[in-house]
């Protein structure tokens, strides 16, 4: 279930959400999908889901091959700890966590792109890439949870 | 977000079950990376590519069905007012052209009371604002954008023609009216990933219209437009906002005379050598849908001309 339902996110992430703006940045499917399913179903789940998806998305990027990978394992490693068990209500800790791992997300993508020879610029990105999409992201996060506790319900029943 | 007993990994907050997987998936990545960055994986990668490309295709074609559903408010606002302004701009360049065809006769006739033959025309085969798409697509590899960026530093578009169509890497590819969008980056068997003129790696050899002066013209990827600079610009030109930047042709690997975009201000220092400028790019790349590949145009040479033979 895994490869076809993280293909069909990478697909509609590089397609239909790479045309979406809100308030000046994107939504980031792949990363709240993974993240919120490191909160729902654990780490190992997490890091799994993390390393196939970020493999995907770098597959349909310019960019170098396993730099999301990178990134989206360091975020979920982040936020799959036990230190949110004990901060307030779900919806909190959710928001809380996602904070975490998008901006852990965002550095470790900006160190691979600048190690492999891109150029970066840490204010400008910083600034007006990865700070508006970081608001925004947490903001979806929330969004994101519920089907994916149907998911794991359903996924575990059966 | 309580703890759920399943065979997979650990719930959150319990221990992982298997402390090693991090470390493994790390250096998995790691290694995923080095051997990218070598190369080795080019054609494990293409391979893949093969499998997905038609499923993006699939879905980049149910998007622009749905896609169009949902304008919004704001965006048939804007349209409006940029309707009105182009028809403005029409009235204004109808004029201009008219004058420019009276030069034209003009400079035609003394190239040819001075015998003079120009050796790199300037618009030897460019014509994509006047020939339709078919007879495009017979002279040139004509692409679809199927896929855009998912990384938010980079600015690449997939196009729907790959090595089978003849592109490789490096060609320029341009949009309607001779608007350049950028270069090949990656081949693929049926897609092509285009680097856009507004990333950050993106630089191109810039010339003025109407102060005929070169720069570099580098792309600046931002939220929520993208800009790009034109640099190395000598301070004692006099750089206008509003005149066009185009391809000058030099270095060799884009030809000459392509519309890369307008001047929207000057950056000027007194105690620097040179001056900048920030251009709109000629081409919205978020509307972006059909592009030619350029696969080949006349290069400027920059090989010096053989010494006659001398006679014995």
């Amino acid at each position: 279930m895994t490869l076809p339902l993280l293909t069909g996110v990478a697909l509609i992430q590089t397609t239909l959400l790479s045309r979406v703006k809100l308030w000046g940045a994107r939504p980031d499917l792949m990363l709240l999908v993974v993240l919120v399913w490191a909160v729902v179903r654990g780490l190992d789940e997490g890091l799994v889901w993390g390393f196939i998806g970020g493999l995907l998305i770098d597959l349909f990027s310019g960019g170098p091959l396993a730099a999301t990978v990178l990134a989206l394992l360091t975020a979920t490693l982040l936020v799959g700890q036990p230190w949110g068990l004990g901060i307030g209500s779900r919806v909190v800790r959710l928001l809380l966590l996602s904070f975490i791992g998008i901006v852990a997300y965002h550095l470790v993508l900006l160190i691979v792109l600048g190690w492999t020879g891109h150029m970066v610029h840490w204010g400008f990105a910083w600034l007006r890439v990865a700070g508006p999409s970081t608001l925004l992201n947490v903001a979806l996060a929330p969004f994101v949870l519920q089907p994916l506790i149907l998911l794991e319900r359903t996924t575990r029943q059966a | 977000m309580r703890p759920s007993p399943r065979s997979g990994g650990g719930p959150y907050g319990a221990p992982p079950r298997r402390p090693w997987l991090p470390l493994v998936l790390f250096i998995l990545g790691l290694l995923l990376l080095v051997f990218h960055e070598s190369g080795y994986l080019a054609p494990l990668e293409y391979v893949t590519h093969y499998a997905l490309d038609p499923l993006q295709r699939i879905l980049a074609g149910a998007t622009d069905l749905t896609g169009d559903l949902f304008p919004t408010v704001r965006e048939a606002r804007e349209l409006r007012a940029e309707v009105e302004e182009l028809r403005v701009e029409v009235d204004a360049l109808k004029v201009e052209n008219v004058r420019l065809r009276e030069y034209e006769a003009e400079s035609e006739q003394l190239r040819a009371l001075l015998n003079f033959v120009s050796e790199y025309p300037v618009s030897t085969y460019l014509g994509a604002d006047v020939v339709d798409r078919e007879e495009a697509c017979d002279t040139f590899p004509c692409g679809t954008v199927v896929g855009l960026e998912p990384n938010y530093y980079l600015r690449y578009v997939t196009i729907n023609v790959g090595a089978r169509q003849g592109v490789e890497v490096g060609m320029p590819v341009v949009s309607g009216g001779a608007a350049l969008v950028g270069r090949v980056a990656q081949v693929g068997p049926r897609t092509a990933k285009v680097r856009l003129l507004t990333d950050a790696d993106s630089s191109v050899a810039g010339l003025l219209q109407t102060a005929r002066v070169t720069g570099l013209v580098n792309g600046q990827p931002g939220e929520p437009d993208d800009t790009l600079r034109m640099e190395w610009i000598p301070q004692d030109e006099r750089v206008v906002v509003g005149d066009i930047v185009l391809t000058s042709g030099l270095g060799g690997l884009m030809p000459k005379g392509l519309v890369i975009g307008q001047v929207m201000d000057v950056v000027q220092m007194d105690y620097e050598l040179y001056q900048a400028a920030t251009v709109r790019p000629a081409v919205d790349y978020t509307r972006l849908e059909l592009v030619l590949v350029i696969t080949t145009f006349e290069r400027i040479s920059f090989e010096e001309e053989e010494p006659p033979p001398e006679e014995p």
